[in-house]
C-alpha cells in the first residue's frame, strides 16, 4: 500500500515503470503534471516516459495516503 | 446508545476456535471476512450522501473483491477449498446484524454508524491476521497471501479512522 521508492530521480526522456506487486489495484495520477495510468491491476504494470523537467507529485487515486515524487532533471 | 452497543457487540469471534483453524478454515475465514465488507461497501455507496464516505465504501468494495480474487485463485491452484467454521459463521451473523442496523438509518447517522463499524471491523481483522490466521497458516503460500493482506487492512482501518474523525468534526 505504498509506492517504493518514494523519491526517484531520473532523467528527461527516462522511462519509468511502476509494476503493482500488491493484492490490490493502484493508479499513479498527478492531475497537474498531467500524468494518470488508469486503474492498475495487481501485477500489472504501468509506463511513463519524462518528456519534460520538474517534480511529479503523484498519488493513488484509491489509496488516501499513497504518495511519491518522481524528479525530472 | 444503538451505535455503542453494536460496537460491543463486535468481536472477532475468535473464541470460537478450540484451536487453531486449518487452511481450509483459514481460506473460510478470508473469503468471508472479505464478502462481508464488499456488501456493507455497496451498500454505503448506495445510501450515503457523503462523497468521502462514498469514496470509502468503493474503496472497501474494489479492494475487497480484488483480494478474494487473489484468494480464491490461491485456494483453487492448492486444491484447498474454503470451510466454514464457528468464526466464519460467527462473522456471518455479525454481518447480518450490522446490515439489518444499517438499513434502519440514513444521511449522516447512517454515515457515523456506518464507519464506526468499519474501524472496529477492521481493527478486529486486523487483530485476527496477527493472531491467529498467520501463525496458523500451514501452507506457506497461503500464509504469504495474508501477510500480503495485511497492509491493505491497515491502510483501511486508517482511512476509516480519519473518515471518523472528519465526520465527527462536522456533527
Amino acid at each position: 500500500m505504498k509506492f517504493a521508492p518514494e523519491r526517484l530521480e531520473v532523467a528527461v526522456g527516462d522511462t519509468v515503470t511502476w509494476t503493482n506487486r500488491d493484492l490490490v489495484p493502484h493508479t499513479v495520477s498527478a492531475a497537474r503534471a498531467g500524468v494518470e495510468s488508469g486503474n492498475i491491476a495487481p501485477g500489472a504494470s504501468w509506463r511513463f516516459t519524462a518528456r519534460r523537467g520538474g517534480t511529479i507529485d503523484y498519488l493513488c487515486r484509491y489509496h488516501p495516503g499513497m504518495k511519491a515524487v518522481v524528479v525530472v532533471r | 446508545m444503538k451505535a455503542f452497543a453494536a460496537v460491543l457487540a463486535l468481536s472477532f469471534p475468535l473464541a470460537a476456535l478450540a484451536q487453531a483453524p486449518s487452511d481450509p478454515q483459514i481460506a473460510g475465514i478470508v473469503v468471508t471476512a472479505n464478502r462481508i465488507d464488499v456488501d456493507a461497501g455497496k451498500l454505503a455507496k448506495a445510501r450515503s450522501k457523503n462523497k468521502e464516505v462514498q469514496k470509502f465504501a468503493q474503496q472497501m468494495i474494489t479492494d475487497h473483491t480484488a483480494v478474494n480474487k487473489q484468494a480464491g485463485a490461491l485456494a483453487k491452484k492448492l486444491k484447498v477449498k474454503p470451510e466454514e467454521s464457528d468464526t466464519s459463521k460467527s462473522l456471518k451473523q455479525g454481518a447480518k446484524e450490522n446490515m439489518a442496523n444499517l438499513k434502519k438509518l440514513k444521511g449522516p447517522a447512517f454515515d457515523k454508524a456506518y464507519v464506526e463499524h468499519e474501524v472496529a471491523y477492521h481493527e478486529q481483522v486486523l487483530g485476527a491476521i496477527d493472531k491467529v490466521l498467520i501463525p496458523s497458516a500451514q501452507n506457506a503460500e497461503l500464509k504469504g497471501l495474508i501477510e500480503k493482506v495485511r497492509p491493505a487492512i491497515a491502510a483501511h482501518l486508517e482511512h476509516a479512522k480519519m473518515l471518523q474523525e472528519s465526520l465527527g468534526k462536522k456533527s
